[in-house]
């Protein structure tokens, strides 16, 4: 009897804390921008569970979603990425960020925690990463080509003024209902800190927001992050040094990755070596069966940091502890139960996808470090749609098959004819990053993604670079073919393109000082870079030919005059 | 003996110790009839003869280029002497020359047939790519058929002479290789053992000698074209696994091992045995050899190990697989015919050959936990750690006769005659432990004359 109506007590507690808790969920559901996707159906039984617990809510209730975050099979929305894999059969492939689907829902009072605005603040922008070499803070010596090319005037074109149609992300309106960070709403995070940076007026101010949220509001209509934001290199920093509390598999793409979730709350993208620097290609492989390569990742970042396109999301190396980093702070039971011991004794692991993840491919540390790239996330899906546009020079991602662009001469003047290529900068964005896959050798860009709060009117988010850097010693110049076949190229990107070229801009000599940096250091080797020069080469000779036959006015879309608002703005 | 100019093979093989006359063979003791045999390939000819008319027919209606050879029913077939020599003591005598000659066959004629070998088809297409240990017919391997109906299983090259096997990779995920499944064949028979079946390298053409001479789809469906325009070919498990990339030729040319066939299981049956001292298969898992040193006491008891000379073949086998750094030697085959004082055939070495600079003890567990030798191998293996008749110097002269050479890098050559050492170290410990009558043992078949 007795048993019986304790059951019943606790029967009736555990109802009283999941009515609190669906209360809280709908509270926060109902609050603009986040109503549309609530933490609905997830939060229900992230409530019940912490029920057993009523004392510690908040944070169990925390605990929760993150691990429902890692353990749910994230629904296949984006299935419009699919990629033929090598044996011909579909299999989805999706973008490395889409699934970042971690509900938006609150958790925790982070922006409170001390690490991470610390991190962001004063002068803690020098290069992270290698003490010994000078980064950033080396322009002291006057040697440094980086800073030199950063102080050129073609590094130092203005962005149009922007409105808030042009942001992300609206500071006042919106970010206070950022989940995990901004941490109003009374949830206490797990340390119990003080709460005299809580405001719930929505006086936090920026600069106490973890980096990476800080990274997410500097996102706007023309770039991921400004030339010279201190943040960018504070979330570098957290990539490389804060405590990962939880790993997850990446579902649904082809080759092994990990979604890690830092202390701060921040998410990243963890691809792990699979060759070493000097290993090429095979020459028989297709370009849908090389590997991902960690070190491409990098690279591309910082390549496409140097062509001041800003379209890649942050990267660093980093030598994650597969022990303590990756199987103690799992619990996803698939990756967990593919650890094992090599007969070296080193630690390996081999994953669940549907390429290389086979014992035959394991993942061995020495002994159980191993090196990797992290990858910032992206803002959450829900909070920021983002639109996936099939590359019109798409592979065909078939042994025999040849795609249409590769049969037809005149592809182009039909792509131009097509929205959203007809108007505004899609084609030129294209072009550019037609150039950027050239120069690393890059044959994947299957898909590319833009943010669909700014519509057609917008830069294109160069994703998935994994598969760059494979052959030094080849340069595919099918990659270059939309670029010769439709003729067009931004001025600006031109005259950085030619500035490059240059002896004293020597691109390969600024990717190696800017890749010295990492803490992977050195990324890529010389042979790399050294293509990279070769290769811009190719890119001019193409575009002198263009302007040649069709004359400079005709190629060379000027971007730099007066406002260049005008052919941007959505208004258009 | 004084060490002279010449071969040191040719002396090796002059030793009296190499040319101990065997006993006369009764009809009993040998494998296969002839009469038999004709048959049996007689009606094989004939139905090859019929199916090809269909074939033919078949190809000419759905446009498929295949290529058509002359076959020649040869009753003085080479490879019809090596099945009919195969007695009780060995699969073939050292002196016999037609197995020579079919080696050279093996390595000239031509291909007028391909397709998948019986243990791949009888997956019949299953593909668990959650298995860690993948079953043999997973691996990539041919049959293909010479122009006077001889069969060769072939293996592709997968690995560089020089690669090693990455110090990570467990003994079961382990590349093939098909150096060293020549180079298991040329060591099987410096030992005298015989139990390898003809193995020589070729130089196959993918394009002429495979894709177009066969007639099975599936084969035919897996052939592709690279990036590089070479000819390329994949095990469809290990393929759609993405365990394993495809093999490709350069363009057309690729180098791979041709293995004889034994006579059909049908006219000669054999049983495959597990072996006492098999491995776990399991990251983890140890079996009760590897922690119970006394384990060889248990099987001592146990039939067949119990009588006879099983377990001194087991050892023999041991001894072999050690030197060869072969950890894959699950099971074993006997043929029925012979019973249980019949040899232990030695096929599938493929994986030997991995590691030239590490000496995998475990190996040899049944000759240092059982401490028993047969007195033929043991005086064989102190004759070739002598320097006149030098393991690694025979070997390297017996390869050199192979098409592909050189066919093991000398850190693997060299690395025979440091674990020959190692076999005549534990020897000598035994003897030490034992006395020299309990280890070194009579062999009760072959060399009873002695």
């Amino acid at each position: 009897m007795i048993k019986m109506i304790l059951f019943r007590k606790f029967r009736v507690l555990i109802l009283m804390v999941f009515l609190v808790a669906c209360t809280m969920h709908i509270m926060i559901d109902l609050l603009p921008k986040l109503e549309k996707r609530g933490a609905g159906a997830d939060g229900v039984d992230g409530g019940c569970q912490c029920a057993h617990h009523p004392g510690a809510q908040s944070q169990g209730w925390g605990k929760q979603r993150a691990r429902s975050a890692a353990d749910a099979g994230w629904p296949n929305k984006h299935t419009l990425r699919i990629l033929q894999d090598f044996s011909n059969e579909p299999s989805s492939n999706l973008t490395s960020h889409s699934l970042e689907k971690i509900t938006a829902a609150a958790d925790g009072a982070e922006s409170r925690r001390r690490s991470g605005p610390s991190a962001g603040r004063t002068g803690d922008h020098k290069p992270l990463i290698r003490d010994t070499s000078g980064g950033r803070t080396a322009p002291v010596r006057g040697a440094s080509r980086l800073s030199a090319l950063f102080q050129h005037p073609f590094y130092k074109l203005d962005l149009p003024p922007l409105t808030e149609e042009d942001t992300l992300f609206n500071v006042n309106t919106d970010i206070r209902f950022y989940p995990r960070a901004t941490g109003n709403q009374g949830w206490h995070d797990e340390e119990g800190n003080e709460e005299e940076d809580f405001s719930p007026t929505g006086e936090v101010t920026a600069e106490s927001y973890p980096n990476w949220l800080r990274f997410h509001i500097g996102i706007n209509r023309y770039e991921l992050y400004s030339r010279h934001d201190p943040v960018l290199d504070a979330l570098l920093k957290d990539l490389v040094t804060q405590r990962v509390t939880s790993v997850a598999m990446k579902s649904g793409g082809t080759q092994l990755k990990l979604i890690m979730t830092f202390q701060n709350y921040g998410q990243a993208l963890f691809k792990p070596m699979k060759q070493t620097r000097e290993q090429e290609t095979p020459p028989d492989f297709f370009y849908f069966s090389d590997f991902e390569r960690h070190n491409a990742e990098i690279a591309a970042f910082h390549l496409d940091r140097i062509l001041d396109f800003r379209r890649v999301p942050p990267v660093a190396g980093r030598l994650v502890n597969m022990t303590r980093e990756i199987r103690d702070v799992t619990r996803d039971k698939k990756l967990w139960r593919t650890f094992f011991i090599s007969p070296a004794n080193n630690v390996c692991f081999y994953g669940e996808c549907s390429y290389y993840c086979s014992t035959e491919h394991a993942l061995c540390g020495k002994p159980d470090q191993i090196e990797g790239s992290l990858a910032a996330f992206l803002p959450d899906l829900n909070l920021a749609k983002r639109k996936t546009w099939r590359n019109p020079w798409r592979r065909s991602y078939h042994k025999r098959k040849k795609a249409e662009w590769e049969v037809d001469p005149d592809y182009c003047d039909e792509v131009k004819q097509t929205p959203p290529y007809d108007r505004g900068t899609r084609l030129l964005d294209v072009m550019d990053m037609t150039i950027f896959d050239f120069l690393m050798g890059n044959m994947d860009r299957h898909h590319y993604e833009t943010f669909e709060k700014f519509g057609n009117y917008t830069f294109i988010i160069h994703l998935d670079n994994g598969r760059g850097f494979g052959k030094h010693s080849h340069d595919e110049l099918s990659i270059l073919v939309p670029l010769s076949q439709c003729c067009r190229v931004r001025k600006s990107t031109y005259l950085r393109l030619q500035l490059l070229a240059k002896e004293e801009y020597q691109l390969s000599s600024l990717m190696e000082e800017s890749l010295l940096r990492d803490r992977l250091s050195p990324v890529l080797i010389k042979p790399h870079l050294q293509a990279m020069d070769r290769r811009l080469r190719l890119v001019l000779r193409v575009l002198a030919g263009c302007v040649e036959k069709e004359s400079y006015v005709n190629v060379v879309e000027e971007d730099l005059v007066g406002d260049t608002a005008t052919h941007r703005s959505p208004g258009h | 003996e004084p060490v002279t100019e010449g071969s040191k093979l040719e002396k090796l093989f002059a030793h009296p110790l190499y040319n101990i006359q065997t006993p006369g063979l009764t009809p009993e003791e040998r494998l296969l009839e002839a009469k038999q045999l004709m048959e049996y390939y007689k009606r094989k000819a004939s139905r090859w003869e019929r199916h090809m008319k269909l074939y033919s027919e078949a190809a000419a209606a759905s446009n498929i280029t295949v290529s058509k050879h002359k076959v020649t029913f040869d009753s003085d077939a080479n490879w019809l002497k090596f099945h009919l020599g195969i007695n009780r003591y060995a699969l073939y005598s050292r002196d016999d020359p037609a197995i020579g000659k079919l080696l050279r066959d093996m390595q000239n004629m031509t291909v007028i047939g391909a397709d998948y070998t019986q243990d791949e088809k009888a997956l019949k297409g299953a593909c668990d790519c959650t298995q860690v240990v993948k079953p043999s017919g997973h691996h990539l391997k041919l049959a293909l058929k010479m122009q006077n109906y001889a069969k060769a299983m072939f293996k592709p090259m997968r690995q560089q002479r020089d690669e090693e096997t990455p110090e990570d990779v467990f003994y079961f995920v382990d590349f093939q290789r098909h150096n060293a499944e020549v180079a298991a064949f040329h060591l099987d028979r410096i030992l005298d053992f015989c139990r390898v079946p003809p193995v020589a390298g070729r130089l196959v053409n993918v394009t002429g000698e495979v894709l177009h001479v066969t007639y099975n789809d599936d084969l035919r469906a897996v052939f592709f074209v690279s990036p590089a325009n070479n000819t390329c070919f994949f095990a469809k498990c290990l393929y759609v696994c993405k365990t394993e990339y495809a093999v490709c030729g350069s363009p057309h040319l690729l180098e791979g091992s041709m293995a004889a066939y034994l006579p059909s299981l049908s006219i000669a049956p054999r049983i495959s045995i597990p072996n006492p001292w098999i491995r776990s298969y399991t990251f983890t898992r140890k079996e009760e050899w590897e922690v119970n040193p006394f384990f060889c006491d248990n099987v001592k008891q146990l039939y067949p190990y119990n009588s006879g000379n099983r377990l001194l073949n087991i050892i023999d086998m041991s001894i072999f697989d050690f030197l060869t750094s072969n950890m894959d030697r699950h099971h074993y085959e006997i043929f029925t015919k012979f019973g249980d004082e019949g040899f232990l055939l030695h096929l599938d070495n493929a994986r030997g050959f991995g590691k030239h600079s590490k000496d995998e003890m475990s190996i040899l567990a049944p000759l240092s936990q059982c401490c028993m030798i047969k007195r033929s191998t043991l005086l064989r293996l102190q004759l070739l750690a002598r320097p006149e008749y030098r393991l690694s110097d025979v070997m390297r002269e017996s390869l050199q006769r192979d098409l592909l050479q050189p066919i093991l890098t000398e850190p693997h050559l060299l690395a025979l005659d440091r674990r020959l050492q190692k076999v005549m170290r534990v020897v000598q410990r035994c003897v030490r432990r034992l006395g020299e009558d309990k280890v070194v043992t009579k062999d009760f078949a072959r060399y009873t004359a002695k």
